[in-house]
């Protein structure tokens, strides 16, 4: 066996270059939306309704004639929001709830893990629908709600992960030291636990918009007549067969989100794993 | 006549950095009724040999040989009869058995498969084979999950498993290594006793040289996928001719050499993607010259000893430098620096779910099961005193180290550390001054954090250093434990196991402690390696004066550190004393059987002298843990009545029911080594 030396500047993966190549390009269209749609977004054009991708409407227009294209632009802020803003929420509150979980594993870890189960044991569906049933209906409550719909399945992929690493002797060096919980949790286990975090976490983003489309498809999202890509695949069901292009173009762009922002997950978990480029060379 | 004969076995393995000669020109033979024992470090490639054979590696891998020839037929592109007339006992037997059968079932499958016996009848057959292997009780036993057996048990039923077809080769991949020694003693008899049953041949993977000397009649010493040397046991032993043979022997600790220093090889294996034409051996060799970078040959010295170096005839007297002299005198039996009085710990198994019992009517909670892994232990170390505690697992010496730390709470007794009682929640003081170091390399290193930052953590949370101050002291540590200040922006994946324990080394002495207990910390190294860290703990003692507990299932390497021993069974100290009382008579009966079943090399002597203990034992009663084991039971005061505890000398303390004199009259049960086997020191001729 040959010893690998430390190489510096490692190069980054190229699914990571790739994945937040595509995130940011979409965060920046999502940003100048409005300056480079082609149209309003929710200007009619009875005339001009159910019309085929053509020059002047390069994805077509919809049941009122609004322009496909541009509605997708003014849809990309709120899926991009709901997209990350949930994930972020899940991830801020399910990671430190897995991690204490595991670090105490008598009653208060039981009552996390019990709470858990209860919330896993509801539709997601249909505890967003409680939560947003208790107050109006707005963009920013649904963000919240899918956040927290998705703080258990954190909360258990953050606890499996710490139960093993706890068990390693350099937790217990640094129990030795008498180091505290907060520092065994988040300073010995957290770096280590990153890798299915992550991975779970960008899954959860596709989970998020697709879960927020449904809401808003119940009504409960964002509501008519603004634009959402959800929304936008929603309305379009009517008219699946005599205008295919009104659904499948924001299918198309949100499934080209969902791969780039899987690619930036693979590609993070490979840059913060320091033994990544040992056992698959360079 | 040979049962097995290997010519030119060479193996690729597909790397990303290139092909991987991982061996290179391997030739032995097995006769018939013979034994040949394969000996290697890790990575040296003798698993591999056993796995190239059997046809038992990937698609990844690329073999080449002249011959590989079994029973006059040749073995390329023809089906290999292994389970069948080769049989196989690999290492671990816990992997090896498939929980979710029946062992006896797994017996008999070599026999519904090979011989098509009916199920019944290869069942039946399988019991017949376990109480071969020396099972009681063996139609129980088949009918038992792995999961109901002990590691020696599994260890028969794999055994009896490889004999089922009744082969005529059996492999043996490190078949002792995860045992206790009396355990490992047993199976090795067992090994032995079939050998001459059944006119068995066997080819023995290990790396303890101890075990392949009992068991072997031949030898071949494999170094980084060649074999170096290659002769008769004995001859090899007495005379080890190669200079890796020579290190070999002269890095293991000897029970009987008492304290003297070992000598480590230093540096590690080659990288074996890059051609070698030369000796393989030639950059951690003392006695390089500039002929060693030429293709080495196996020449042959007589006798059947061969051996790949151009220089051995030059250098057969010539002995591996010690890198120092011997240790200086020190200073011992200092002020007390921790005093366990009585510590206890009883761990009580079962949730309130499984302790529910519904039995006669109504439902009620069971008491839990409770489990004395260690009970009232009393320890004291001195300043500058090394404390062995040797015992099996199970002992409870693991639990016993954390007691003494505090890292987890003990039921009774109580804990005083320079005369001061130590609460059960220890402030940093404690923490500082009383440090561990664990046994696994990579599991005791956070696998995300440089070695910087490792050392680094004590050193800024007890000392408050920052800057060049931290700097400055990472390199001071990490030059304590004889690495270069280039290590300190590695991350562990890129060190060996022997630099990993270094870096766990340098960071337990960061918050300079007192007291360092060390958990079995050189078992998983490397004999070589071993020895270099061995040595570097006898340093740090005489140098920084560090008080030890060291933790070892290996009274060898015991012998050679501690002052003092404390040997443990089932969580009571049976035995505790200077290692030179402990080491002779009067005894414990757990010590003499404990020293009688080690494997010493160049000892073989000592077959006549074996005390074997009985594999199962019911659960101990109210007095001697021991007792339901003990060869040497009194009667039923031994399961009833705690032992006296006699002082033969001062400080030597016995716990047993037989009286001291009947103790004193015990015979020694560690032989120390015929003249002849002091391979090192004296020439011959």
């Amino acid at each position: 066996m040959s010893i690998a030396v430390a190489s510096p500047g490692r190069r980054l993966p190229a699914n990571l270059t790739i994945g937040a190549t595509l995130v940011a390009l979409f965060i920046v269209l999502a940003l100048l939306g409005p300056l480079i749609a082609p149209y309003p977004f929710d200007q009619f054009n009875v005339r001009e309704r159910l019309s085929a991708p053509n020059l002047a409407h390069w994805l077509g227009t919809d049941e009122f004639g609004r322009d496909v294209l541009s509605r997708i632009l003014a849809g990309a802020p709120y899926s991009l929001l709901m997209g990350f803003g949930a994930s972020a929420i899940s991830l801020a509150l399910g990671v430190p709830l897995g991690l204490v979980a595991a670090y105490y594993r008598g009653i208060g870890g039981e009552l996390i893990m019990r709470g858990v189960d209860v919330m896993i044991s509801v539709p997601p569906i249909l505890l967003g629908l409680l939560i947003l049933a208790i107050t109006e209906p707005s963009l920013w409550k649904t963000i919240v709600a899918v956040g927290l719909v998705y703080v258990p399945i954190m909360t258990r992929v953050t606890r499996s992960v710490a139960l093993g690493l706890l068990g390693e002797e350099f937790v217990e060096a640094g129990r030795a030291r008498g180091e505290s919980a907060f520092y065994i949790l988040f300073g010995e286990i957290l770096p280590n636990a990153w890798p299915p975090i992550i991975v779970e976490t960008s899954l959860r983003v596709t989970f998020a918009i697709l879960l927020g489309s449904a809401l808003s498809f119940l009504g409960l999202g964002a509501q008519p007549p603004m634009s959402e890509w959800g929304l936008m695949i929603a309305e379009s069901r009517p008219f699946i067969e005599q205008a295919p292009w009104i659904g499948l173009a924001p299918g198309v762009v949100l499934c080209i989100l969902l791969i780039s922002v899987n690619l930036l997950g693979e590609g993070l978990r490979e840059a913060l794993d320091p033994t990544f480029s040992a056992r698959y060379g360079k | 006549m040979n049962v097995l004969e290997v010519d030119g076995l060479s193996l690729r393995y597909a790397t990303s950095r290139g092909p991987l000669l991982a061996l290179d020109d391997v030739s032995f033979a097995v006769p018939a009724g013979g034994a040949l024992g394969l000996v290697g470090e890790s990575g040296s490639g003798k698993s591999s040999v056993i796995l190239a054979l059997l046809g038992l590696l990937g698609a990844g891998a690329d073999i080449s040989a002249r011959a590989l020839v079994f029973q006059g037929q040749s073995l390329i592109g023809a089906p290999i009869p292994r389970g069948d007339r080769i049989g196989v006992v690999f290492q671990d037997a816990g992997a090896a058995l498939n929980p979710a059968l029946r062992v006896g079932l797994q017996i008999a499958e070599p026999l519904m498969t090979h011989r098509r016996l009916p199920r019944e009848a290869a069942i039946e057959r399988a019991i017949a084979l376990l109480g071969e292997v020396g099972v009681r009780r063996p139609r129980e036993i088949a009918a038992a999950y792995p999961h109901q057996l002990s590691g020696g048990m599994k260890q028969r039923a794999l055994i009896a498993m490889a004999l089922s077809c009744e082969p005529e080769l059996l492999l043996l991949d490190e078949p002792t290594t995860a045992l206790d020694v009396t355990i490992e003693a047993q199976i090795l008899d067992l090994v032995e006793d079939l050998r001459v049953r059944r006119g068995l041949s066997l080819l023995l993977v290990s790396h303890n040289l101890g075990v392949v000397e009992r068991v072997c009649d031949d030898l071949a010493v494999l170094y980084a996928g060649r074999i170096v040397e290659r002769g008769s046991s004995e001859r090899v032993f007495r005379t080890p001719s190669h200079p890796y043979t020579k290190g070999l022997l002269g890095a293991i600790p000897r029970i009987e050499h008492g304290l003297r220093r070992l000598v480590p090889i230093p540096g590690g294996l080659p990288d074996l993607t890059q051609p070698i034409h030369g000796c393989n051996f030639a950059s951690r060799c003392p006695f390089m010259v500039s002929a060693c970078a030429t293709p080495q040959m196996l020449f042959d010295l007589g006798e059947r000893h061969a051996v790949r170096c151009h220089r051995a005839q030059a250098l057969s007297d010539a002995a591996w430098p010690s890198e120092e002299a011997a240790h200086e005198p020190r200073l011992r039996a200092g002020p007390p620096v921790l005093e366990a009085d009585e510590v206890s710990k009883t761990f009580l198994l079962g949730g309130l779910l499984s302790r529910l019992s519904l039995a006669r009517g109504w439902p009620r909670l069971e008491p839990p099961r409770e489990i004395r892994a260690v009970d009232r232990v009393s320890i004291v170390a001195a300043r500058g005193e090394v404390v062995g505690i040797v015992g099996e697992s199970g002992s409870g010496k693991s639990t016993l180290a954390r007691l003494l730390l505090r890292l987890i709470r003990a039921d009774r007794g109580h804990l005083r550390y320079v005369g001061r009682e130590v609460p059960d929640l220890p402030g940093p003081e404690f923490r500082r001054r009383a440090q561990i170091v664990f046994q696994n390399p990579d599991s005791s290193l956070n696998p995300r954090k440089r070695v910087r930052e490792i050392i680094a953590r004590p050193l800024s949370l007890f000392g408050g250093l920052r800057g060049p101050a931290l700097d400055q002291r990472i390199d001071a540590l990490l030059d304590l434990v004889r690495l270069s200040p280039a290590y300190r922006d590695r991350y562990p994946h890129q060190l060996s196991g022997g630099e990993k324990q270094r870096v766990s080394i340098a960071r337990a002495m960061a918050s300079e402690p007192d007291l360092l207990v060390c958990d079995e910390a050189v078992s998983a190294l490397d004999v070589s390696v071993q020895a270099a860290i061995l040595n570097l703990f006898a340093d740090l003692r005489d140098r920084v004066g560090v008080t030890y507990l060291f933790i070892s299932h290996d009274l060898s390497v015991i012998a050679h550190l501690a002052d003092r021993v404390v040997v443990m069974y089932g969580g009571a100290v049976m035995e505790s004393g200077g290692i030179e009382e402990v080491l002779k008579p009067p005894y414990h009966p757990y010590t003499e059987a404990l020293l009688s079943a080690v494997p010493v090399v160049g000892a073989r002597e000592r077959a006549q002298h074996r005390i074997r203990l009985p594999m199962e034992a019911p659960e101990p009663g109210q007095g001697c843990r021991f007792a339901p084991r003990c060869p040497r039971r009194v009667g039923t005061i031994c399961d009833d009545v705690e032992p006296p505890v006699h002082e033969p000398a001062a400080g030597h303390r016995i716990a047993c029911h037989i009286p001291l004199d009947q103790l004193e009259r015990m015979e020694p049960a560690l032989l120390r080594p015929g003249p002849g086997s002091e391979p090192r020191s004296r020439p011959t001729g």
